[in-house]
């Protein structure tokens, strides 16, 4: 059996959550994440024949870099950073949030996710900073938590990387 | 060996040494000659001391060259190799140097055919499944005694109140309240990702998914460590929430979390340890380079599995299986009890229908239970008993009796009897009884009734004749006629032995009777007397009395013959006073003594 941890990472709001909820049958309350700071789940996965089980680390998503237990950031072997396209600012602090998470577990592969997609009349991703984090080697989707578009993508992009 | 080159220096390295040595060379020789000669006598010289040496030494390379040679050498001590290796200790290193080459072996020969392992393990494998079968056969009715043990007990009724109560099953319950702990499952954990390695679980425990526990577990490690700043190497090393517990030790790579219920002893979280020490000696190198693939610890879970214990409290001896015990004889009990009850039932029915057969008029052909209810099936007479009445006697109950009956008539002489009774109403002072089939009469029967009965009588069914015995028609004609004849008193006028015309013909009315009498003495072939009586009243003198009475016997006697009776079969006599009519108390009654009577007497007749 192979497994893969794997982090969401991004604002407060963003939707990470709800993208897992809409990846995954959850056992454990939501409340996990206000209370410990992380909340795990698992789902297991077809990639070219091999079964993958992909363990789900939802870590509680605040602004403030001091309060997030960055320990639950080691040992993954990816993650998903997760900005909300209606809200700037998010994206900002998603680029912020990588460059922290590669000083703590180093370079792995992410992708970078850009949630409710649904919202088109509030969208607001800068294009000048998108274009300049695909100049950077980075992956960007665009997901909607809400219609279920791109979320199965997302993490079956994210786990060919990793797997290679 | 290894000690030649010291006292014999080596043939290469040392050659120009000696050459060189000043003591080797005459002083007065020429030279060259002095060399050459001196070179061919060391040479020879060498020969001599170093060409075994040498000899050895170039077989010993061939030796060590030749794969063939070598293979042969190391063929002849392998075994003694292992043997000293396991008795210096290292038979774990040995293990694990051989386990990869021997899994390949028994992979290609089981490709190759497994029929070979197959036939090899055979001998092995029916006792190891037997054990295993034994095992958890033995550690389930271990469970199963313990809950059945308690399940009839005032505690297991608590018990079964607090399922009730909680939603659980009692057995689960039940299981609870007599462990003293139970290792229900440790896991495995890496401890940089947070991912399980290997798990195990004990039978018929909830188990959540390991990866979900394992990262939880985890992420408690972290959290209580990020929040209480503690040091790198230090950690939660145990979890309580109501009586579950989590012990967790922690070794380099991974941690151990064991999941208990109860209160478990320190040998628990020993042998954790040792589990955890012995598997970072087993896999050090896998779970430093641990990256999700658990494969390589195909047999982490089986290693895992030593630490899953249960301990069950201590019941007293005496007690036992006393409850199951208990529980099994009231249950035989219950059950004997109703089979007797039903047997006692069955049997009482059974008599019943004896006594039912018994009966006259009532015949059983069949009788059986049905569904709770005793069926009778047979043939019932009409005038038989009813069967009800039968029921009730027996104290039984009646609602439980079904009856089929066919009407028929019954040849038993009882039933004959009443259904003549009913059929020839006989009148009263006549009694009927019937014997074997035969109709017998008594009492006062008419013979006018009993010529009508012998007509009758024969057409009712079971009976087969009609004995009259006495009744006769001929013998209840002379009866009649004699007892009529015999009530007859011929009066006579006072002191006289002529009779009134009235009284005349009252005697030739008496006739018909007379000749009914002897007619019917004849057809009995009975002789007969016919006595004529003449009586007197008591006055007057004796002898006239006597005179005057048998006077009025003789008249009698001619007005008789005149009539017509055989004279044969009259006998007048007087009898005075002797044998008065009636007493004499008044002038009327002494009026009945002026009178003549009449006296029957045949041959059976007792004398008068």
């Amino acid at each position: 059996m192979i497994q893969k941890k794997i982090c969401m990472l991004g604002s407060f709001a963003v939707g990470k959550t709800s993208l897992v909820r809409r990846f995954i049958e959850s056992i454990f309350s939501d409340t996990y994440q206000t209370t410990v700071g992380v909340k795990v789940d698992k789902k297991v996965i077809q990639l070219d024949g091999k079964e993958i089980t992909l363990v789900l680390w939802d870590l509680y998503g605040n602004d403030d870099f001091q309060k997030i237990h960055w320990s639950y950031f080691r040992g993954a072997s990816g993650y998903l950073l997760v900005a909300d396209g209606t809200r700037r600012a998010t994206l900002e602090k998603a680029v912020a949030l990588e460059e922290r998470a590669r000083q703590e577990i180093g370079s792995v592969p992410f992708l970078f996710v850009i949630n409710k997609c649904d919202l088109v009349d509030d969208w607001d991703v800068d294009p000048e900073l998108e274009a300049r984090l695909v100049g950077k080697g980075w992956t960007i989707l665009r997901s909607s938590a809400k219609t279920g578009e791109g979320v199965d993508e997302a993490f079956s992009q994210l786990a060919r990387k990793i797997v290679g | 060996m290894g000690s030649a080159p010291q006292r014999f220096p080596g043939p290469f390295g040392t050659r120009s040494s000696m050459a060189d040595t000043p003591k080797s060379r005459p002083a007065d020789e020429p030279e060259e000659e002095s060399a050459r000669n001196g070179t061919g006598s060391l040479e020879e010289l060498r020969h001599l001391i170093l060409a075994p040496e040498q000899e050895a030494l170039e077989r010993l390379h061939e030796r060590i060259e030749n794969p063939e040679s070598r293979t042969n050498d190391v063929s002849g001590v392998v075994a003694e190799a292992i043997h000293l290796r396991r008795q210096q200790g290292g038979a774990n290193a040995l293990s694990e140097a051989l386990a990869p080459t021997i899994e390949t072996a028994l992979r290609e020969s089981v490709r190759k055919d497994p029929a070979t392992l197959a036939d090899a393990l055979f001998p092995v494998m029916g006792p190891a499944i037997r054990r295993s079968i034994l095992e958890t056969l033995r550690s389930f009715l271990d469970s199963f005694n313990q809950v059945l043990d308690q399940s009839l007990s005032w505690q297991g009724l608590k018990w079964r109140v607090e399922a009730m109560r909680t939603g659980r099953s009692f057995t689960e319950v039940a299981l609870l309240h007599s462990l003293v702990f139970r290792v229900e499952q440790v896991f495995l954990i890496h401890k940089v990702t947070g991912l399980p390695i290997a798990h195990a679980v004990a039978p018929a425990v909830a188990m959540q998914d390991p990866s979900l526990v394992s990262g939880m577990l985890s992420a408690i490690q972290d959290f209580v460590r990020d929040s209480f700043h503690t040091g790198q190497g230090q950690a939660v090393n145990r979890m309580n929430v109501g009586d579950l517990d989590v012990w967790v030790e922690n070794g380099p790579y991974a941690i151990l979390a064991a999941v208990i219920r109860g209160v478990a002893p320190r040998s628990v979280r020993d042998r954790m340890a040792e589990t955890l020490e012995d598997l970072h000696a087993e896999y050090s190198a896998e779970l430093d380079r641990f990256d999700g693939d658990t494969s390589p610890f195909a047999d982490g879970n089986r290693q895992l599995s030593r630490c899953l214990e249960t301990k069950f409290r201590e019941e007293p001896k005496t007690r036992g299986y006393g409850y199951a015990w208990a529980a099994g004889i009231v249950l035989l009990a219950v059950i004997g009890g109703w089979l007797g009850w039903r047997w006692w039932q069955y049997r009482r029915w059974s008599e019943l229908a004896a006594t039912l057969g018994n009966q006259a008029g009532l015949t059983i052909t069949s009788f059986d239970r049905e569904h709770g209810r005793f069926v009778f099936h047979g043939l019932r007479d009409p005038l038989a008993a009813d069967p009800i009445q039968f029921v009730k006697m027996a104290n039984l109950n009646p609602s439980q009796a079904e009856f089929h009956w066919r009407a028929y008539y019954a040849l038993d002489d009882l039933l004959i009897e009443q259904r003549a009774i009913s059929a020839l109403s006989p009148p009263a002072g006549v009694s009927l009884t019937v014997k074997n089939g035969v109709l017998h009469l008594d009492g006062q029967p008419s013979s006018r009734w009993v010529s009508e009965l012998s007509s009758r009588a024969l057409l009712i069914p079971g009976i087969r004749a009609v004995d009259l015995g006495r009744f006769t028609p001929e013998q209840l004609a002379f009866d009649e006629a004699r007892i009529r004849v015999q009530s007859e008193i011929v009066k006579f006028p006072l002191a006289s032995a002529t009779l009134s015309s009235a009284e005349v013909a009252h005697l030739r009315s008496l006739v018909p009777s007379l000749r009914q009498l002897i007619a019917a003495s004849s057809a009995l072939h009975t002789p007969l007397s016919l006595e004529i009586v003449g009586h007197s009243d008591s006055t007057g003198a004796e002898t006239t009395n006597q005179n005057l009475s048998q006077r009025r016997a003789d008249r009698i006697e001619l007005l008789l013959v005149e009539a017509g009776i055989p004279a044969s079969v009259l006998h007048a006599k007087g009898v005075a006073t002797t044998e008065p009519v009636r007493p004499e108390d008044n002038e009327q009654n002494r009026q009945f003594n002026r009178s003549a009577t009449f006296r029957v007497q045949t041959a059976n007749s007792p004398e008068p």
